[in-house]
């Protein structure tokens, strides 16, 4: 069984009167990606704030690698690697010494810290922008050098606080395969963000967040199964009338038919082959439709099933 | 680490467009634009002293001891200006016309035991030609006594009277008193104060409450306090340098005489840097915003510049018969205060009384603000 890296135990973090962390619980295992996914608001960035032991809380426990974490706990922070959701870097400074900057204040050795200073740069790709100040780097770029700065000194644990906001996709790519290799490197990864499909695609775990509290917690698979709703399909059909959609309604699994438009939208709750059920019965039935989709259910659906509200609110 | 954190400290410093701007050029464009407002003026001070074109006549044909004290006064000491620059002539009339076309000052004519001096009109020239006579008058007989059973010691027996001619040159007419040199004073304690915003921004980069990169300091295993130390010593440093620069080209290349030796108006302006810094240091250690830790301390400076003397040279003089105890706590006019006071009277108690206030400010600042920056969680961010 994968040790515990990181333990939170009914965290409360209130600012005045509101709560903005609500007897949140988490726990973080040795080698996996815990994605950590809530709209704006729900208390993510306060909730890492609070483990970095960077905020004061009300009320809680926060455990990393079985230690309780303090301010001046030196020897848990040495192996924790930060990446800020705004960029934090020295405007003054070139590329490698801002690299060269943090990661010396983790790692004393100088070659040693050479040399995971230049690995962290050619990670990230920015070693033929060494001797660029930040000012000329793209947004993209700016952002390889904000996580190059977090993770060089090798961390075990590494927390990316929305690490891709306002990055372009082909930027957005490249940090999430570098993300992915730390993690196959062994490095523990805490992922937060308020985009379900880099989620998705990344974590091998979530916990979705809404007002400071866990509302779900499980894989992507187990959320997903938690839902009613496993598939969506779409069908263009402008010659719908009631009888069709009584029609549809009687085929096995669908418990849902509704207009949007042009189309009619059939949710189903399981089963296989539903696509070919809906397309038979049309087709039996001589009703001419055009455009036909289908949708799997996505962390959004789980959301939306929990909170009544969209992820993107 | 700390050697670490200081040169990267120090680099951000001197890489800052701004901060080598405001705190390196500003204070040598102000001062070239002070030096030709009123450059002339300072040096045309009367206040000034000028060695003394003075003639001397002997009639008697022997050497006499009197000229060998007049000789001794034209060789300069300790770097001051000479008294004395001696022409000797050969008779009163032609010393006269020397006076009368402004080639001496005035004239000795040693006729006998008499020693008569000639001036054409009284001044501190004049004053000080009549205390050489009067001091060598004093002395004459142990002069005379000595020179002729000890020649060896005469030279002993010059100093004593030149030494007291010396110190009557430095001390009645002053070294550099001239009003004006107070605005290049003012200048050098603006200059000062301007490393507090050095200081406030490198506490933005360590403290989380302040910046992003504050935040990623402080995930790190490193010690705030000694980060802090590491940066107010390459400000001090960026400051002190920058001091040094301002101070060397007013007195070097400006050739303004700031009326003390440059290693002590150095010495003092390095006090004033850490009085800029330290006070920085707790402004940072106050203010949270990222904007106003810019206008704060440039406001900051300014004012304490004004009342110091930056615009107006009497302010200092005006607030000091109404309130004094604001002269006594901006740390403009104690610095102002500390160098006219070391360049006009010397190291007197009131200088040492500044020196003593700067340091105390100092302490008072860096303590009550590692106080307010020991705090390692934050309320809100």
């Amino acid at each position: 069984m994968s040790q515990c890296v990181v333990e939170i135990e009914n965290l409360v973090k209130r600012y005045g009167d509101k709560v903005a962390v609500d007897h949140f619980s988490l726990n973080v295992n040795e080698g996996e990606i815990l994605g950590l996914l809530g709209p704006n608001g729900s208390g993510k960035t306060t909730t890492i704030n609070c483990l970095l032991s960077l905020l004061q809380y009300d009320k809680g426990t926060v455990t990393i690698f079985d230690k309780e974490m303090k301010p001046e706990a030196y020897d848990i922070k040495s192996q924790i690697g930060v990446v800020m959701q705004n960029v934090a870097v020295i405007d003054t400074l070139n590329v490698y010494e801002n690299v060269d900057f943090f990661c010396g204040l983790y790692i004393r050795d100088k070659a040693t810290r050479k040399q995971y200073v230049e690995e962290a740069l050619e990670f990230t790709g920015l070693t033929e922008y060494k001797k660029y100040k930040p000012k000329k780097l793209s947004g993209g770029l700016l952002r390889r050098l904000n996580i190059a700065c977090g993770i060089a000194h090798k961390p075990k644990l590494i927390i990316f606080d929305e690490p891709t906001v306002a990055v372009d996709p082909q930027s957005r790519n490249a940090i999430l395969e570098g993300i992915k290799k730390m993690n196959k490197d062994g490095a523990t990864i805490i992922y937060t963000s308020h985009y379900m499909e880099e989620v998705e695609e990344l974590c091998s775990r979530v916990v979705i967040m809404d007002h400071g509290k866990n509302i779900a917690n499980g894989t992507t698979s187990e959320l997903k199964s938690s839902l009613m709703n496993r598939e969506t399909i779409r069908v263009n059909l402008p010659n719908k009338n009631d009888e069709v959609i009584k029609g549809l309604k009687e085929i096995n699994h669908v418990y849902k038919v509704k207009e949007d438009g042009d189309d009619l939208v059939i949710k189903c709750d399981g089963g296989d082959h539903n696509l070919v059920h809906v397309l038979s019965y049309l087709t039996d039935n001589n009703i001419p439709f055009g455009h036909v989709s289908t949708e799997l259910p996505t962390l959004n659906d789980v959301f939306l099933e929990i909170t009544g509200k969209e992820l993107r609110d | 680490m700390f050697g670490r954190i200081f040169v990267y400290k120090f680099k951000e410093i001197i890489r800052n467009r701004y901060m080598v701007g405001w705190n390196f050029l500003f204070p040598i464009v102000l001062a070239t634009v002070f030096y030709m407002g009123f450059g002339n003026l300072i040096k045309d001070d009367p206040d000034n002293f000028h060695t003394i074109e003075a003639g001397y006549v002997n009639t008697n044909q022997e050497e006499s001891n009197f000229e060998k004290v007049l000789e001794e006064l034209e060789e300069e000491t300790d770097g001051n200006v000479a008294i004395l620059s001696l022409k000797k002539y050969d008779s009163r009339q032609a010393a006269m016309d020397a006076m009368n076309s402004d080639e001496v000052f005035g004239f000795y004519v040693e006729d006998g035991d008499e020693i008569e001096t000639i001036v054409p009109k009284n001044g501190y020239h004049a004053t000080i030609m009549n205390q050489i006579v009067r001091e060598y008058d004093n002395k004459k007989n142990v002069v005379e006594t000595i020179a002729k059973d000890h020649p060896e010691k005469i030279q002993a027996a010059m100093d004593m009277v030149t030494d007291n001619i010396t110190i009557m040159k430095e001390h009645d007419f002053g070294n550099n008193t001239s009003p004006y040199v107070q605005y290049f004073f003012a200048l050098i304690a603006m200059s000062s104060l301007f490393s507090s915003w050095i200081s406030t921004a490198i506490l933005e980069g360590i403290c989380a409450n302040m910046t992003e990169r504050g935040k990623r300091f402080e995930c790190s295993p490193t010690s705030k306090l000694m980060t802090i130390l590491a940066g107010i010593c390459a400000a001090m440093v960026m400051q002190s340098v920058s001091n040094a620069v301002v101070v060397i080209y007013v007195q070097e290349i400006l050739k303004i005489s700031l009326g003390a030796p440059l290693w002590n108006i150095i010495l003092i302006t390095t006090l004033g840097s850490a009085v800029g810094v330290s006070s920085g240091v707790l402004i940072g250690s106050l203010i949270k915003n990222e904007k106003l830790l810019i206008v704060v301390p440039l406001c900051f400076t300014m004012t304490c510049s004004f009342f110091s003397g930056l615009m107006w040279h009497q302010i200092r003089q005006y607030i000091e018969s109404r309130v004094p105890i604001f002269n006594r706590i901006n740390p403009a006019s104690l610095l102002v205060d500390c160098l006219y006071t070391r360049a006009t009277y010397g190291k007197t108690s009131m200088y040492y009384q500044d020196i003593i206030t700067m340091s105390c400010m100092v302490i008072g600042c860096l303590i009550i603000s590692a106080f307010l920056l020991r705090r390692r969680k934050y309320v809100s961010l």
